[in-house]
C-alpha cells in the first residue's frame, strides 16, 4: 500500500506541535491502519528521545577565568563615560 | 536573568570589564554545550566557546540592548562552530576518533585503571553513539537539531538565532530528524 505523501509531513507538524486538528485526525486514522507509518512515527519519536537524553555537560573548570584573561586590556577607566 | 545580564552589559559598555565575568558565568555551560554538540570534541568546543565570548565582548557595542542577549551570543557561537567545521584541519586530539576503529578514541587506547560498572559503560556508549550520529549530520541540520533538542529553543528563537526564515528552520528540522531517524533506528 502506498501511503499519502502528506502523512510524513503531518508527523513533523505533530512533532513541532503545529498540527491542525484536521491533520491530526487524518494522521491518527492513518496510523491505526498502517504499520509502516506507525514504525516511521515511532522511530522519529525515539530519535528525539535519544537526542534529548544526551547528558548536559558543563564548561571546563576555570572557563570564566580563562576568558577574562584573554580579554583585550580596557583603555577606558570605569566611570569615565557618562 | 536577562535583566541581570543587561545590567552587566551596560556596566561593560561603561568600561567595567569585570562585570563581564558574570555574563560569562551565566552562559558558559550553554555556549560550551552548543559548541560540544556541534563539534563533537571537548578541546575544540572549549576553544570555540572562549572565542565566542571574546567576540561578544569585543563587539558588545553593536549588540542591540533591546534584544535577547542569549540569542545574539548563540548566533556568534553557532557561526564560529560552522566556520570551524568548514575549514576543519585534520588536527589530532586525544578524544578525537581514531580512523578505522569505529568510535574508539585515543583515551580508549590508553590503559586505564578505572573500571566502570557495566550499565555506566552501556550508557556512555549510547551517549557516544548519539553524539557521533549528530556529528555526521551536515552542519545546517546539525545546528537546528542542537538548538532545538539540546538547548530547547523554540522554532522562532532558532529562526532569530540563525537569522533564517521560519520556514527554512522547519524544513531543516524535518530533514535533520529524518536523517537522524535513519542513523539511529537500530540503536
Amino acid at each position: 500500500m502506498k501511503c499519502p505523501a502528506e502523512m510524513v509531513v503531518y508527523m513533523h507538524e505533530y512533532l513541532d506541535e503545529e498540527i491542525s486538528a484536521e491533520h491530526e485526525k487524518e494522521l491518527r486514522a492513518h496510523l491505526q491502519n498502517c504499520e509502516e507509518c506507525q514504525t516511521h512515527f515511532h522511530e522519529l519519536k525515539k530519535t528525539i528521545a535519544l537526542v534529548q537524553s544526551t547528558s548536559h555537560i558543563q564548561a571546563p573548570e576555570n572557563f570564566t577565568a580563562n576568558v577574562m584573561a584573554k580579554l583585550p586590556k580596557e583603555k577606558r577607566k570605569v566611570g569615565v563615560q557618562r | 536573568m536577562e535583566t541581570i545580564v543587561k545590567k552587566r552589559i551596560k556596566q561593560v559598555l561603561k568600561g567595567d570589564q569585570d562585570a563581564y565575568a558574570e555574563v560569562v558565568e551565566i552562559y558558559k555551560d550553554k555556549v560550551f554545550q552548543i559548541c560540544y554538540r556541534m563539534l563533537g570534541n571537548r578541546h575544540e568546543a572549549e576553544d570555540i566557546a572562549q572565542e565566542a565570548f571574546l567576540r561578544a565582548y569585543v563587539n558588545i557595542a553593536s549588540f542591540n540592548i533591546d534584544l535577547k542577549f542569549s540569542t545574539w551570543l548563540y548566533r556568534i557561537a553557532t557561526n564560529l562552530c560552522i566556520d570551524r567545521i568548514r575549514k576543519k584541519k585534520p588536527d589530532y586530539y586525544l578524544d578525537a576518533e581514531v580512523a578505522g576503529t569505529d568510535g574508539l578514541n585515543m583515551y580508549s587506547q590508553i590503559a586505564s585503571d578505572a573500571r566502570l560498572p557495566e550499565e555506566d559503560v552501556e550508557s556512555l556508549e549510547l551517549q557516544e553513539t548519539i553524539q557521533r550520529e549528530i556529528s555526521k549530520l551536515p552542519e545546517k541540520y546539525r545546528s537546528v537539531i542542537v538548538l532545538k533538542y539540546i538547548e530547547e529553543l523554540s522554532l522562532n528563537e532558532i529562526s532569530e538565532t540563525l537569522d533564517l526564515p521560519l520556514g527554512t528552520v522547519k524544513t531543516r528540522i524535518h530533514r535533520g530528524r529524518e536523517a537522524l531517524r535513519n542513523q539511529l533506528r537500530y540503536v
